[in-house]
């Protein structure tokens, strides 16, 4: 048995050695196969998010070519994990680690095993965005009270005046070159409340006015969103620059589709807390072999009987109303109440089993369009041989179908979640974690920094400074030369 | 050797196999040795010639497949620049290169790769150099006190190199000169060293200056505009652009200045990877010669194809040969 820790959190050190004695003295007691024993790989992690997706104790079975191997991982969440039900969770789950384990039917799976990506939680997600007024709405909060200091990072007032410092002395620099563009144009994808961008363009304006420069008059803002009632919202809080701006609906993972016109013609691009709601898959190394994560979402079946009855739906029609929620939304149930009452409870119960898939080799990935083999290979070169880490799948395509709308001398900031370095990996959980009825994963900044190299731009981390405690770090590219 | 009307030609470099990429970064982490490397560009340069034989195109080179980039090719050769070899992990990166002394004279032995060219087609072979302007902008300068005394220096070496290149037998010769578009306010010493260099030498010389094709995307932005009238100093036949991507904007320009040079029009976008049909590249030419006469121009990519898939700048160069047929025979018509 090897033993991965990944964290210790302070005043846990008993639990965590707890964890190995009861393995211990569960194999003593004969209950757990030594065949068994010899394959498994024990992670102890602290999951960050309070609402995530695992239980106290995990069991992921390991499959090569369709056949169970008998490896596999236990994975223990010290957090959730209660001291008087180490022992049952552990023994139950190492009983699921053998290749006569069957489908526990304590659960109600919602899907079969499939990459991570392509999972109902997404839809999951989907839909919050799409009924997040009404979801605000139940909850009695909006959104970003749910995050971090409960608000977005994304306005801080300090970011934003010293982002439009910087571009401003870029905008000169290039004038003294006789190279500005008559048009300068700026992008902001997943735009929001349009808070930020509005506070952005009156600080140019002011900046600008100040300065006597004429800089404003030639700015091309681009409002982007996925969502259409996001956008009409946003221009509402920028009406003072309506003459300026564009109102653009864009697919987050694919910007270029809809601006291709603008291709190597905008000069800052940034988004704020985008990447991290995008879906991802993720990869595992296991002595130097390779191998996917799929997952299959699930409800525990004495939360579906709970939920069924507090909601007054027969259990056999249980998952009929889950799809009907993912179709057609809350409404579509007999009362709202009823449907969003559904809704956010469903949620906070749904978990993911996951098992690891064996890979001969990376091209048999799912890897995200534009993302090539020798971006992962650059990334592992030199990565430790047992380590697990997100192929940020959404973002990295986003990054990817991004880049090439900047102008030669444009500059692109991401504000986000990121893990800087692939070994960071090692030292905790990175995702994926619910906030509110969406999903927050961290991303894997490391592979932005290969596919950008690839790709001609330098990628570098900036730590968010304006907050204190603040996980978010700017990611910012630079030409490479 | 005959050209037809509206030659067609290629820019320079042709696209870089991943494979070929992979061996080179090998050689550069030591782990493949020169000489399996010689062998292994000199297989990959026959293909890029058969490609460019077999897409119809007139002037040829021969793919730039040996050139790790546009400087360090050079920056190898020179003599008096220092090199560090730790200094980069993936080829296409950009040595550290310094100069830190006078730079003295000696060759580049450049003539071999173009021998090779020369030996394994019959179509008109065509060597390019990076120009002095582009090479100051990349090899770091301790010695000399302006750029523009450093550049001088390099042009005197490389006009000797060009003349031992003339004796090989080159005949179409074109020098790069990428970073005029990142540095315009440079522009009048730029032309004045590149005179220096291209003095005495008895070939056809183009100058070809784009914005940049460095990871296949623009390095810099702006319009041809700044090149005027200073560029009517330089003492090249022809004029290189890219026009493709840019849309023909300052097309114009050249009816304004009309005569002093032919035109190699960029009719290839090489940073998309969608194929131009014959009929767009027509229709491009026939744009261009309403500014520049077609007796005037040559046919060409914006730059070169290095960071396109094989099989697009195979199909692209087709798509360009068979636009340039089309608007041939249009003009046999109206004859």
């Amino acid at each position: 048995m090897i033993l991965h820790i990944n964290h210790v959190q302070p005043g846990r050190a008993e639990s965590t050695s707890g964890v190995v004695s009861t393995l211990l003295s569960l194999l003593e007691a004969g209950d757990i196969d030594p065949n068994t024993l010899g394959h498994l790989n024990v992670h102890i992690d602290w999951v960050q998010y309070k609402s995530n997706f695992r239980e106290p104790v995990s069991i992921r079975r390991v499959l090569k070519d369709e056949e169970l191997l008998p490896l596999a991982d236990i994975a223990v969440d010290l957090r959730q994990l209660q001291p008087e039900m180490l022992r049952k969770s552990l023994s139950e789950a190492l009983n699921g680690a053998g290749p006569d384990a069957l489908d526990t039917p304590r659960r109600h799976y919602l899907e079969a095993f499939t990459p991570m990506r392509s999972s109902v939680i997404w839809t999951f997600n989907s839909i919050f965005w799409k009924y997040l007024p009404i979801w605000e709405a139940a909850s009695g909060k909006g959104y970003e009270k749910a995050l971090p200091g409960g608000h977005s990072d994304g306005h801080n007032i300090q970011a934003i005046q010293e982002s439009i410092l910087e571009f401003w002395e870029m905008l000169q620099k290039i004038e003294k070159q006789n190279l500005l563009p008559p048009e300068i144009f700026i992008l902001e994808i997943g735009v929001g409340t349009g808070e930020r961008a509005c506070r952005w363009l009156d600080g140019f304006k002011e900046l600008d006015r100040e300065k006597g420069t004429q800089y404003y008059p030639k700015l091309r803002f681009l409002a982007a969103d996925y969502s259409v009632a996001t956008l009409h919202r946003v221009m509402e809080s920028l009406h003072n620059h309506r003459d300026l701006s564009t109102f653009v609906e864009v697919d987050a993972v694919n910007p270029f589709k809809s601006l291709s016109h603008l291709r190597y013609k905008v000069m800052l691009i940034t988004l704020s807390n985008v990447y991290d709601n995008l879906p991802t898959d993720e990869l595992v190394l296991r002595d130097g072999k390779l191998f996917f994560i799929e997952v299959r979402a699930y409800v525990p079946a004495t939360e579906v009987t709970r939920i069924c009855e507090k909601y007054r739906i027969a259990l056999d029609r249980f998952e009929t109303s889950v799809q009907r929620l993912l179709e057609l939304g809350p409404e579509c149930f007999e009362s709202l109440d009823q449907g969003m009452g559904f809704w956010q409870e469903l949620w906070a119960a749904v978990r993911l089993e996951e098992r690891l898939v064996s890979a001969h080799n990376l091209s048999e990935a799912h890897l995200p369009t534009g993302l090539k083999p020798s971006h992962i290979e650059g990334l592992i070169e030199n990565a430790p041989a047992n380590i697990r880490f997100q192929l940020s799948s959404g973002a990295t395509e986003s990054f990817i179908n991004t880049i090439p709308l900047l102008h030669p001398r444009g500059v692109l900031q991401v504000q986000d979640i990121f893990v800087e370095k692939l070994t960071d990996y090692l030292h905790g959980f990175r995702g994926p974690g619910k906030m509110d009825g969406s999903i927050v994963n961290w991303v894997n900044g490391a592979l932005l920094d290969v596919v950008g190299a690839q790709s001609g731009y330098d990628v570098h981390f900036a730590p968010f400074r304006y907050r204190k405690g603040s996980k978010t770090s700017v990611l910012y590219t630079t030409q490479r030369e | 050797m005959s050209l037809p009307l509206l030659p067609t030609s290629v820019v320079g470099s042709y696209s870089m196999p991943g494979w070929l990429e992979r061996m080179k970064t090998d050689y550069v982490l030591r782990r493949v040795s020169r000489l399996e490397l010689d062998e292994i560009h000199d297989t990959a340069v026959k293909a890029a010639i058969k490609d460019q034989e077999v897409a119809g195109v007139d002037i040829i080179t021969d793919g730039e497949l040996r050139r790790d980039n546009m400087i360090d090719y050079f920056a190898e050769r020179l003599p008096g620049v220092q090199i560090d070899r730790a200094s980069k992990k993936f080829y296409y990166d950009f040595y550290d290169s310094v100069v830190r002394g006078k730079m003295p004279m000696s060759g580049l032995g450049l003539a071999a790769d173009y021998k090779f060219l020369a030996a394994n087609t019959e179509r008109a072979p065509k060597f390019n150099v990076t120009g002095p302007h582009s090479l100051v902008k990349r090899i770091r300068n301790e010695y000399y006190k302006t750029e523009e005394e450093f550049a001088t220096d390099l042009a005197r070496i490389m006009n000797f190199e060009l003349k031992e290149l003339v004796r090989a037998g080159v005949k179409y010769l074109q020098i790069d000169e990428p970073y005029y578009s990142g540095f315009p306010e440079d522009l009048p010493w730029g032309v004045r060293v590149l005179n220096t260099l291209v003095d005495g030498v008895d070939a056809r010389i183009t100058l070809h200056i784009c914005y940049g094709n460095r990871y296949g995307k623009p390095t810099w932005a702006g319009n041809y505009r700044y090149l005027f009238p200073t560029i009517l100093d330089a003492k090249v036949h022809q004029l290189s652009l890219e026009f493709a991507r840019r849309g023909g904007e300052d097309l114009d320009l050249f009816k304004e200045f009309s005569g002093r040079f032919e035109i190699g029009v960029g009719v290839i976008d090489v940073k998309d990877h969608e194929v131009e049909s014959p009929d767009l590249v027509a229709e491009r030419i026939r744009k261009a010669a309403e500014f520049v006469p077609v007796e005037r121009m040559f046919v060409l990519p914006d730059c070169g194809c290095l960071h396109l898939p094989q099989a697009i700048a195979f199909s692209k160069l087709r798509s360009m040969v068979r636009g340039a047929q089309i608007v041939r025979d249009e003009l046999k018509g109206k004859k």
